[in-house]
Order: C-alpha cells, then structure tokens, then sequence
C-alpha cells in the first residue's frame, strides 16, 4: 500500500502557543482515516495546513509522494475538502455553486454535477437557492463539492456536524462507499469516538496539538478486547486443560501463573470448575479490558472526548 | 484567467448589485434631463440642447457617487469571501491567489464600465432625437465619449484601496467608510470647480468632467492633471501591490 499522505514534524505555532507539535501522520492509499481529537485539539489547524490555508512553522506535508509546496495545481486537483465548515454563495443555487467549483477547477464535463449532486441525494434540491438549505444540506452539498472533481484524497473536517441521527448514518454509508467501491481515500477528523470507531481502518489520536497514537483498528481492537484474568497455580496445565477441554485457543500467557482468556467471558464458573476439578488451583479471576473510551481517556490523561 | 472571471461574474448573480448600479445611473440620467428644461440664449431665444451641457452634468453626478459605489461593489466582491465563508474553498483551488485577485478586480472593472456605460443612456438617446433636427457636432459627442472611457479607467485607479481595506477588515464597512468620505471630499471639490482638486486621488475622475465645463473662471488644461495622475499612479500601484502580497500571505483561519 502506497502513502497518499504523510507529514513530519508538521508544527503550527502562534507566537509562543504550539497549537500543533511535532504531528508524523501516514495514510495510506484506500485508508479511512479517523482523526479524533477533542475541540481545540489541533485538527482543523493540521487540515488547513494539508490544504496549504496556513503555512508550517516547521515540518514536511508530503503528498501523492511530493512535498506539499511542489505543483499546487496537480495536488490540489486530486484532493477534495471540506474544511471547518462548507462555505457556500447562498444567493446561488446548488447546481450554480457547483459550477463555480467546476469552472475553478477546470474540469470539462458539466454532467458530474448532477452525478455528485444525487450521490448525496441533493438532486430534487439543485435549484434551490444555498440560503434556503438546512445545515445538514449545507454538509451534504459540501461533500458533493468535494466528490466533483473526482479526487484520490477526501479531507473532511466534522463531515457530519449538524447531521440528524439519519443523516449520520447515511454519511457513514456513503464515506464507506466511497472508499470502498471508488478507492477513495478518506480523512476524517472528529470529536466523536462512535463516529470514528464506525467508519475508520486507521485512528490518529490528537490531543493538546500532538499526535499521541496512530493506530490501527485491528491493533486498537486487540488492545481493548475484554478478557478473563486468570492467576492459576500451574499455567502450563491450565492451558493444556483450556486448548484439550475448553477447546479454545483463544488465550495468551501474560506472565507466570497469569492467562488472559479472550473466550467464555460469560461463564467464568465453569471455567475455574473445570480447572479446580483438574488439579489447578484459582488464586485469582477477574474480566478485564478497557473499552475504547477507557483507552482513549487514559491515552489523553482522563480528558475525555466530545 | 476566463474561467476565474466568468466565475466571479456568475457569482453576482441574484446579488443585490444591479440595484448599487441602477443607484449609480439613475440620478446621472435624471440630472441630464436638466437640460431639457426650457433655455434662453443670451440674444433672447430659445436656446437648443446643449449636448456638452448633458455630459458635464452626467460626468459630474458620475464621478460624485463614483467614490462610494465602487468602493461598495469592490468591498462586497471582497469580502464576501469572508462572510460567507467561502474562502477556504477559494484559496484551496489549484489557482494562483493573484489571479484570484485580478479576477475580482476584473470584475469590479466591468461594474464600473457598465455603471459608466448606462449613465449615459439619456445623453445618447437626447443626441439622437436631436440628429432627426439639427446638426450634431460630433466632436461634442466624442468629447463626451472621451470624458466618459477616462472618467471609467480614473475611477478604477482607486479600487485596489477599497479591495485592501475589504481583505484587512474582511467585510464591507471598512471599504464604504472609505467610499462615503472620499464621496464627501469628491462633492465639496466638484463644487468648488478647482482644478488643483485633481491632486486628491478620488477627484481624478473629474479632470476630464472639468474639461467639459463651460463658463468656469478658470479654464484651459489642468496644470495639476500630470501630478494627480502621478498621485493616482502610485496609489493604484501600491495599493494593488498590497493587495497581491497580502492574498498571497494571508493565512486562513478559522475566524476568517
């Protein structure tokens, strides 16, 4: 999997306040990328630097494999935002703001308009004046914005701020779509962890203007899984009596005398029976494991999200 | 360029600006109409239209009002961007900011040339009732046209300091406070009919309106027209410098 964006110490200071320190993120291409981070953390400042909107007191922004201050026109053509909040000309209509966008970006095809429009369900609406649409049309309208050019790479800051429950999921849906169907890679930023958590292969963790951990769901998953921590007089039995009477393999050893078992977490009697009645004693059973919104609290040092 | 141009014309559309146009012709075609009013020459007959007279007029009440309308139109082409958020976007295109600018200021050109343009329908539509009658002198009406093309290019030498204080303030005030007050200082200099009044930057335009006039104390070429023009100059080119260094630097941030 090739690197689609990559940044390096990227910095952003203002004066003697470091909003954003030090942030090395690597996205790959294909990637749903959940940038999670609480308001005030240092996201929207990081993807207005992406987008070039404020300049680096120091770092690199590679992107597609060149720095970002190479051939704006080329990058800038492969890339589709939203930034903050979808910026429209309200005394337009929708089909008119996209064709400024069309214009701007000197694409050809005046049909992609339509296309992007009923990909976020804004069809029946494409004549009606932006001043006139709801704030969850104003978010669909800019992600229809962002979809016209066709870009590799989708930024979308808070993509579904002011979205009701149905409209969230819808989102959902669609950015998944688009990833997954068009190989459209996507960076989310959010203070939403259950947002996140739905949509996201990749997890980038920015709190107070550092990136603490980017991580990926499959490793988070492994690292928030619950499991029954057993402190056992002979391990090396308890296991033989988990895999051959148990039948599970599902277990680590986390130290002398200590196993984590990752399966029957809901009949944690019948397994200290079973060891008890095959010569091992308990000395000790507990269900352990953090959701990821402990993980997430103890990463931020209890400050929690949203 | 075209396509950043024909982009910000579209962006007018349904805007309330033909009505800052329409404020801009409107009294310039009624003050003409002046003329129509009955006259009598000096040896007690009546006079005929003074088609010299009708420009004057509208070249005055043009160059009056020219100092706050344009300098509205060029704040809200400017701001706009700001206010309505749309900034972000428009410095996310793969386009140059300066051309940005030069579209935008392409675009308040195009106001100004059309404001002028329509001001001087009643002038245009007297000269050719007139010809059906008399004997038209063209080398008036092309005085009128001259006076008119030069009032138009004058009156966008100041634009670029309307733009720079829309793109510091980011909204329109900064850029009507300025228009308002040169329209104030443009008035009082129209009417006192000196040609030093030139030297002001926003009274430029009225250097070719002087010309015009007929029956001043002082008459003859403006002795002043060569350094007003050098003051206008400079005004243009360093007000317009900053603009393109500022679009060029300017960070976009979340209160932007």
């Amino acid at each position: 999997m090739s690197i689609i964006l990559r940044t390096r110490q990227l910095t952003k200071r203002y004066g003697a306040k470091t909003v954003v320190h030090d942030v090395n993120m690597t996205i790959g291409t294909g990637d749903i990328y959940g940038f999670l981070g609480q308001n005030g953390a240092g996201k929207t400042t990081t993807l207005r630097m992406i987008m070039g909107l404020i300049r680096p007191s120091a770092g690199e922004i590679e992107l597609f494999g060149h720095a970002r201050h190479g051939d704006k026109r080329k990058t800038m053509e492969r890339i589709g935002a939203i930034i903050e909040y979808p910026g429209f000309y309200l005394n337009l209509n929708a089909a008119d703001n996209l064709e400024i966008h069309r214009r701007l970006m000197g694409m050809g095809n005046k049909e992609s308009i339509d296309d992007a429009l009923a990909t976020v369900g804004l069809l029946d609406a494409k004549n009606q004046a932006v001043k006139n649409y709801s704030l969850g049309m104003k978010q669909r309208l800019g992600i229809a914005r962002a979809l016209l050019h066709h870009p590799e790479l989708l930024l979308l800051d808070e993509p579904t701020n002011g979205l009701d429950p149905g409209g969230i999921k819808e989102m959902r849906q669609l950015f998944l779509k688009l990833a997954r169907k068009r190989g459209i890679t996507v960076l989310i930023s959010s203070h939403l962890l259950s947002e996140v958590e739905q949509l996201a292969n990749k997890i980038g963790i920015i709190h107070k203007g550092q990136l603490l951990e980017e991580i990926d769901c499959e490793t988070l998953q492994k690292k928030t899984r619950h499991y029954l921590n057993l402190k056992v007089t002979d391990e090396k039995k308890a296991a033989y009596i988990l895999e051959h009477m148990l039948g599970t393999t599902d277990y680590v050893a986390a130290g002398p005398g200590v196993l984590r078992l990752y399966e029957h977490l809901e009949q944690p009697d019948q397994v200290s029976s079973l060891l008890a009645s095959n010569g091992v004693g308990v000395k000790e059973m507990a269900l352990s494991g953090d959701s990821l919104e402990d993980y997430f609290l103890k990463l931020t040092g209890g400050e929690g999200f949203g | 360029m075209a396509s950043v141009f024909l982009a910000e014309i579209m962006k007018l559309k349904h805007t309330k600006m033909h009505w800052l146009v329409l404020l801009g012709i409107l009294p310039a075609n009624l003050v003409t109409l002046f003329a129509f009013m009955p006259k009598i020459a000096p040896d007690g007959t009546p006079a005929g239209i003074d088609l010299q007279d009708m420009f004057y007029r509208q070249g005055m009440t043009l160059t009056i009002l020219a100092p706050f309308m344009f300098a509205l139109m060029t704040g809200y082409i400017i701001s706009r961007e700001y206010q309505e958020r749309t900034i972000n976007q428009l410095f996310s295109y793969p386009i140059p900011r300066v051309r940005i600018l030069f579209a935008k200021l392409a675009a308040v050109f195009l106001l100004i040339a059309i404001t002028s343009a329509l001001s001087c329908v009643s002038v245009t539509a007297a000269g050719l009732i007139m010809s059906f009658n008399q004997q038209i002198d063209f080398a008036v009406v092309w005085s009128g046209i001259r006076m008119n093309l030069l009032a138009c290019l004058l009156s966008f030498g100041t634009i670029p300091v309307a733009a720079a204080l829309s793109m510091v303030g980011k909204s329109v005030i900064p850029s009507t406070v300025l228009g308002v007050l040169a329209t104030i200082v443009t008035l009082i200099g129209e009417m006192g009919h000196g040609m030093d009044g030139v030297l002001f930057p926003w009274l430029m335009p009225y250097w070719p309106v002087r010309d015009l006039a007929q029956g001043l104390a002082q008459s003859g070429p403006n002795p002043y027209a060569a350094s007003g023009a050098a003051i206008l100059a400079i005004t243009f080119v360093v007000s317009l410098l900053f603009c393109i260094v500022y679009y060029e630097k300017a960070e976009i941030h979340s209160g932007s």
